[in-house]
């Protein structure tokens, strides 16, 4: 049963999804069907949402209550999700500081030390890609002195500088960089990728479906 | 029930099959009895032939060499939620991967981004771990919920990539713009890493910085070509003449398109979006 | 060990503190390097520019916080091009963290300008769960989806929401993201229900969406700060994409002279290492 029932569910919820595709949403029964599995799913992702958050306290709790180590820095996490949560869930009758809303708590917070902080480390992409780009552009091969030497143009194309430095080349090379590689070669290999994880993704769900895939499961 | 609503007060005539999507089904129909008939071809026994996949071979080596180092492996299953196929390719491999640590007796370290992830992670490694008979081996703890923002979680990866070293990083999953900070901290840290996604806009930076990358349909491919059981080989075979198909259909597009006047038109319309 | 050898294995921390000089430079000395336009940026520009005074616009709000120096000049400059046309404007968001603020502080801001009212001009949906079923859902109601807005309003309340009911009632999407929710928006609401769409998004993803640009799926393509600040030069307003291009510039080339100048090394010590028979 363990096994059974939710290959079981994992059917019928796909080959109705598959099938009703096809019909017209007006056709009595199941012409909503899908509709109504995909609001059942806005539902249940809903209180998966709350589950994130029950486990982080009880495993930062639990890391607190026996001095694991870094129990420290999980006392700022069960704090910061207090002080984030319990304000933002007030009604914002008692205080304007309550709920979501500009001037409230939570926006403050959000704004000002969360929002900061991811743009930072999206920031340290750059640093990390200069030194990415520094070790492995490297001539070592035909393929990847190709793959050198096309990194470097787009480079300059992509920046008004460099375009204004390729301009100085006979010949219109940042429109040969827009024609040939970007909508080109790129365009090609794009595709190709596209077609073919969506064939994969396509083919691993046939087979979810069907239950011949069940590692998901930790079975099979 | 709102549908029980539709079907006593409708009085309009409609068709309840959908003409303007019968290309998707041919499509449909097509691709699902490819892949079901080379299973039953493979399940009957006929040998089918995969082509090398560098970086699945690399990886009971890759384990193997933490396992002389003394050092954990790292897997990360991606950071998307367990509704996302690649998710589930991740968790299938994790499977995999797993069975080999429990073998050789690796540690192992899963931090994951979603409550739901946790609990399909933790329940196939504690089945692998039983069905390599190393049950005992198993701890709750390999599979983590660390954070759920992405940069928390890049963060923390990091920072433990950083502090414990592990010989071995393997990111099968959905990445976004956090997979350049994995792959060149786990670089700086020393691991070998293998890397896989759908998303074509990170495979750059894994291919810059792993030193093995899955590419696309490669990670939907893993968990057959790993379990080599014939069942989900055969899958692949089919997955690979609807590929063969869509070559050629793209082929007679271009030369109808490009030299007829009245057969191109035709052909292009088939192939109206849905 | 020679200067090229010791160039070649220069350690990464070396790499990072040049990237912050030449990050800090163009804020001590301004350089306003001219921006030309893509064809892509100016492809968007026009389909928006010739869509009829008061059609209504989705602008999805699809990015996080954390791609804000990207993201949010493309959204900023996509409300000022959409209130000088009278546009009324539907702001969502498929991301939870922060888009509605961010979607209502810049809706707000904007409109306060061109003197629109809020409900009867622009409506900002909010977050809701679940990219498929959301897009799905909207496109057979809104109001099944969003019965009230971000701020608690019954959507019936809204006079702007009295007439769109779905993507029927809506002329253009402006979708402004930072992860795959762009590629649900034209495989779910662009194939299903032929609205035309453009896409801003970080330069990472810019390539991918070259494909969909080429197939007519979308009618234009920003990318990256280049793409917002090409926008801001089409609507005569640079802005903060604008003055990030001299940065940009500068770690660009910064990137390339390391490049060509750790190749150099790598010649100098391959050719050494054969002389001595390594």
């Amino acid at each position: 049963m363990r096994t059974t029932a939710p290959v079981i569910i994992a059917f019928l919820t796909g080959a109705t999804l598959v099938v009703t595709f096809f019909l017209n949403e007006k056709t009595p029964f199941v012409g909503q069907l899908s509709n109504q599995l995909l609001d059942w799913l806005i539902i249940i992702g809903g209180f998966t949402l709350l589950l994130g958050v029950v486990s982080i306290l009880r495993v930062s709790w639990q890391t607190v209550q026996r001095r694991k180590e870094g129990w420290f820095y999980k006392i700022a996490t069960i704090v910061s999700v207090l002080i984030m949560a319990i304000p933002s869930l007030l009604p914002v009758s008692w205080s304007p500081l309550f709920g979501r809303f500009e001037g409230s708590i939570y926006d403050w917070l959000f704004m000002n030390l969360q929002a900061p902080m991811m743009a930072t480390m999206f920031a340290t992409l750059a640093f990390y890609i200069a030194s990415a780009a520094y070790r492995a552009f490297r001539a070592r091969t035909p393929e990847a002195t190709l793959l050198l030497l096309t990194a470097t143009l787009v480079m300059f194309w992509r920046v008004p500088i460099g375009e204004a430095i390729l301009n100085l080349i006979p010949g219109d090379v940042p429109f040969f960089i827009n024609k040939f590689v970007m909508n080109g070669a790129n365009l090609a290999v794009q595709r190709g990728i596209i077609i073919g994880a969506a064939l994969g993704a396509a083919a691993m769900s046939l087979r979810i479906i069907l239950g011949i895939e069940r590692t998901y499961m930790g079975r099979g | 029930m709102t549908l029980f609503a539709e079907a006593a007060f409708s009085q309009e005539e409609f068709s309840v099959f959908r003409g303007d999507r019968i290309n998707a089904l041919i499509a449909v129909v097509a691709f699902s009895a490819a892949v079901l008939i080379f299973t039953n071809w493979a399940k009957r026994g006929k040998p089918l032939y995969l082509r090398k996949i560098a970086g699945l071979d690399a990886v009971e080596e890759a384990v193997g060499r933490a396992t002389e180092m003394g050092r954990p492996v790292l897997f990360i299953p991606g950071i998307d939620d367990l509704d996302q196929i690649e998710t589930i390719a991740g968790i299938s491999i994790l499977g995999r991967v797993a069975q080999i640590t429990a073998q050789y007796e690796t540690p192992l370290m899963v931090p994951v981004r979603y409550p739901l992830v946790l609990a399909a992670g933790q329940e196939v490694v504690q089945q692998a771990y039983i069905h390599a008979g190393k049950g005992d081996a198993y701890e709750k703890d390999m599979v983590r919920y660390v954070a759920g923002e992405q940069f928390a979680f890049a963060a923390t990866v990091n920072g433990y990539m950083m502090r414990e070293h592990p010989a071995t990083n393997i990111y099968m999953g959905a990445f976004f713009a956090e997979s350049l900070l994995l792959a060149e901290t786990g670089n700086a840290a020393g691991s070998i890493q293998i890397a896989g996604t759908g998303r074509p806009e990170q495979l750059p930076f894994f291919v810059a910085a792993c030193d093995y990358t899955l590419m696309g349909e490669e990670l939907f491919a893993a968990s057959a070509y790993l379990s080599h059981e014939p069942v989900m080989m055969g899958g692949l075979k089919g997955q690979d003449l609807m590929k063969v198909l869509i070559v050629i259909l793209i082929l007679a597009g271009v030369i109808l398109v490009t030299f007829t006047t009245k057969l191109g038109p035709i052909f292009k319309s088939w192939f109206q979006a849905v | 060990m020679s200067f090229w050898e010791r160039f070649e294995g220069m350690d990464r921390r070396w790499v990072y503190l040049m990237v912050g000089i030449t990050v800090l430079i163009p804020f001590i000395i301004p350089m306003k390097f001219p921006v030309s336009v893509s064809p892509e940026a100016r492809s968007f520009f026009n389909a928006v520019d010739s869509l009829p005074d008061s059609s209504t616009v989705m602008l999805v709000f699809d990015y996080y916080p954390s791609t804000i120096a990207e993201c949010e000049p493309m959204a900023i400059a996509g409300a000022h091009h959409l209130f000088q046309k009278h546009c009324k404007i539907i702001t969502l968001s498929n991301i939870p963290y922060g888009a509605p603020s961010m979607a209502e502080s810049i809706t707000r801001r904007i409109a306060a300008e061109y003197g629109k009212e809020y409900g009867k001009d622009f409506v900002n949906l909010g977050y809701k769960y679940g990219y498929v079923s959301v897009l799905k859902g909207m496109g057979v109601s809104i109001e099944s989806i969003f019965p009230t807005d971000n701020r608690g309003t019954p959507l019936s309340e809204l006079p702007l929401m009295n007439y769109v009911k779905n993507y029927e009632q809506v002329d253009f999407i402006f979708e402004v993201a930072d992860n795959a929710t762009a590629d649900y928006w034209i495989s779910i609401v662009n194939a299903g229900y032929s609205v035309p769409m453009g896409v801003g998004c970080t330069a990472v993803m810019a390539p991918k969406f070259y494909a969909f640009y080429g197939a007519g799926q979308i009618v234009g393509l920003l990318g990256g700060m280049k793409g917002a600040a090409e926008y801001e030069i089409l609507l005569d307003k640079p802005s903060t994409a604008f003055r990030g291009m001299d940065i940009q510039s500068l770690v660009h080339f910064l990137i390339i002279g390391l490049v060509i100048i750790g190749n150099i090394g790598f010649f100098v010590t391959k050719r050494k290492k054969r002389k001595i028979g390594v």
